[in-house]
């Protein structure tokens, strides 16, 4: 039977190639954009529950969020590291105060300066943390030690410009290799804040202490909002500059960037729900019009005495092979299409995960099989109704 | 044994055949002659069970067939009878040899083919699409696949007629032979082959009554 089916199915290749190419933009469109959707909300949400607070320059929260969290978008700005001396004194309130810089780039990839307690639930797939009394020293992302073949013991020099122009003779030896998170902690270079104030002052020069950003986890969610409050706004002087800070609540800030990408993420849904039945009337209409054509076919195989139930059985076997095959096709084509998106999410902050598959597309996938079968089904079951075969 | 007991056919166009009883015994050869049209082919399908008759009644080996349901009848057919159509009956894009080996679908057992295929002449288009073959070579794929199956009633809608005379007879010759000890009806319009078969029926004797009923005509005769 499955030997006949596939011979049966040799010479109609056209007809074929048409259905499954509409299972597989149908199936693959759906799988692809939820699974999209789903791990970029994942990815952001990820991490916004790590910290308290986050004080920055004034400025856009949404900015100060996402540059922190998942160093995307340009700093805001700079604020002395004296604030983060204040804050650290506060023990009473404080649990931790962690500074963050971003600067500079590695062929491409961000570089930030901060402390090793910013890495400190990062696990490690080779090497140690950078050690906070030394300076160039640097724990690399997963996908910037893969793409740079990277090895500990290596030195990496950073530049002012993604073209890699305008390097800094200062060479940071990598010490460490984070293990692959599938998060933006993968492309990212870290080292000693130290380091990349070290970088910039040329000889003779004092350098400014300055940060982008300081990460609080404070002791408990009263002194979060204390702190909220003292630090939003606080005009702060050092080497007669004056400095306007903010302080935000992570999860709030992230909160606005989802709610903005929800409505794009509705309509995405609403244009990939109506492709999806268009696709399935197309499939449905594709799939009929082959079984009138294969009418005389089965007239054919009645006269000669094959019964309905066998020619059924051919029927779905043919169908359900092209529908299988058609969705696990999909299936792989919504991971490359996965694959050429990572680029540009990641810049939202967000490695996609190839490997991730959440059980909604395999319940898309599963109903789309269902119904490239489904007309083949209604159709021979029409058919074998008829008892006659004249 | 296959009795054709007062069977009529009416059909959707209002012309009615009905036929006299006939007989046919197994092991022995019919040919029936006769006119376009005077209901040969439709004798043969009704035997066959394909389509049933209005009234009267087939008997194989004393069984009725009209008292089987039409999966019974379509499972006599593949099983018992080797039915060679006028049209031959072929998937054009399908090859020879699948053409045959459809009958694998219902467990025919179809291993006898390519000795069938050399028999008939046309071995080496075992693995040719139907589609590019002659009239003539449909016609032997048409008889092979009836007989792969050893059937104990081959029904043959006239077999020789896309065939020049020689091979007409060739084929009829090796019809006969490979029908031999079974019940070979066929219908031909040429009677120069009727030397091979053991008994030839005029179907124009066998018509009792054609009209078209809400005609103005009475009964007319093959």
């Amino acid at each position: 039977m499955l030997r006949f089916a596939l011979k049966n199915m040799a010479v109609k290749k056209i007809q074929i190639i048409l259905v499954a190419l509409s299972i597989v933009i149908s199936a693959g469109i759906g799988v692809l954009a939820f699974n999209v959707s789903s791990q970029v909300s994942d990815g952001i949400t990820s991490n916004a529950g790590y910290y308290s607070l986050i004080i920055g320059p004034s400025g856009s929260k949404t900015q100060l969020a996402m540059n922190t969290m998942y160093f995307t978008d340009e700093p805001l700005g700079t604020i002395p590291y004296s604030v983060v001396s204040t804050l650290s004194k506060d023990g009473m309130r404080v649990n931790s105060v962690i500074p963050f810089a971003m600067a500079d780039n590695y062929n491409g990839y961000g570089v930030v300066g901060t402390s090793p307690e910013f890495l400190k639930d990062k696990e490690l797939r080779e090497g140690s943390l950078f050690d906070s009394s030394k300076t160039l020293e640097a724990v690399v992302g997963y996908n910037v030690a893969k793409y740079n073949g990277l090895k500990i013991g290596d030195v990496l020099h950073t530049s002012h410009s993604s073209t890699g122009l305008d390097t800094h003779e200062q060479g940071i030896k990598v010490v460490g290799i984070l293990k692959e998170s599938h998060s933006s902690f993968d492309n990212v270079v870290f080292t000693q804040i130290q380091t990349l104030w070290q970088v910039h002052t040329h000889e003779g020069e004092e350098g400014h202490k300055t940060v982008c950003a300081i990460l609080v986890n404070a002791k408990n969610p009263g002194y979060a909002l204390q702190l909220l409050n003292e630090y939003d706004g606080k005009i702060v002087t050092h080497d007669d500059e004056t400095f306007t800070l903010q302080a935000i609540e992570p999860m709030d800030a992230v909160r606005d960037v989802l709610n903005d990408a929800d409505d794009t993420k509705y309509i995405v849904f609403v244009l990939c729900a109506v492709i999806l039945v268009m696709n399935i009337m197309i499939i449905s209409i594709i799939t009929l019009l082959n079984m009138y054509h294969s009418s005389k076919e089965i007239s054919l195989m009645r006269l000669i005495g094959i019964s309905m139930k066998k020619i059924n059985l051919l029927y779905i076997i043919q169908n359900g092979i092209i529908g299988f095959v058609s969705i696990l096709l999909a299936f792989g084509v919504s991971r490359l299409c996965l694959l050429m998106m990572n680029d540009y999410v990641s810049s939202m902050g967000v490695v996609l995960n190839l490997g991730l598959v959440y059980p909604l597309e395999i319940v898309i996938l599963v109903g789309v099989f269902i119904i490239s079968i489904l007309p083949t089904a209604i159709w021979t079951l029409v058919m074998s109704k008829r008892d006659s075969i004249s | 044994m296959i009795e054709v007991k007062n069977v009529t056919k009416q059909f959707q166009n209002e012309t009615e055949i009905k036929y006299k009883d006939i007989t046919f015994e197994t092991g022995k050869s019919y040919m029936l002659l006769g006119a376009s049209g005077c209901g040969k082919s439709t004798l043969l399908n009704i035997i066959a069970g394909i389509i049933s008759p209005t009234s009267g009644s087939v008997l194989i080996d004393g069984v009725n067939m009209q008292e089987k349901s039409q999966k019974q009848r379509d499972k006599f057919r593949i099983e018992k009878i080797g039915y060679i159509f006028q049209d031959f009956k072929l998937i054009n894009e399908m090859t020879v040899l699948d053409n045959i080996n459809i009958l694998n679908l219902e467990g025919i057992n179809t291993q006898d083919a390519p000795r069938l295929l050399e028999e008939l002449g046309i071995a080496e288009k075992k693995n040719s699409k139907i589609k590019h073959l002659s009239g003539g070579q449909k016609q032997r794929v048409a008889i092979a696949r009836a007989l792969v199956k050893a059937p104990d009633i081959v029904l043959a809608d006239e077999p020789t007629g896309n065939l020049n005379f020689a091979i007409g007879e060739l084929v009829i010759k090796k019809l006969v032979k490979a029908s031999k000890n079974k019940t070979l009806i066929a219908v031909t319009h040429d009677e120069r082959l009727s030397k091979y078969f053991d008994k030839v029926i005029d179907m124009n004797q066998m018509i009792a009554d054609k009209k078209d009923i809400f005609g103005a005509g009475g009964g007319t005769k093959c």
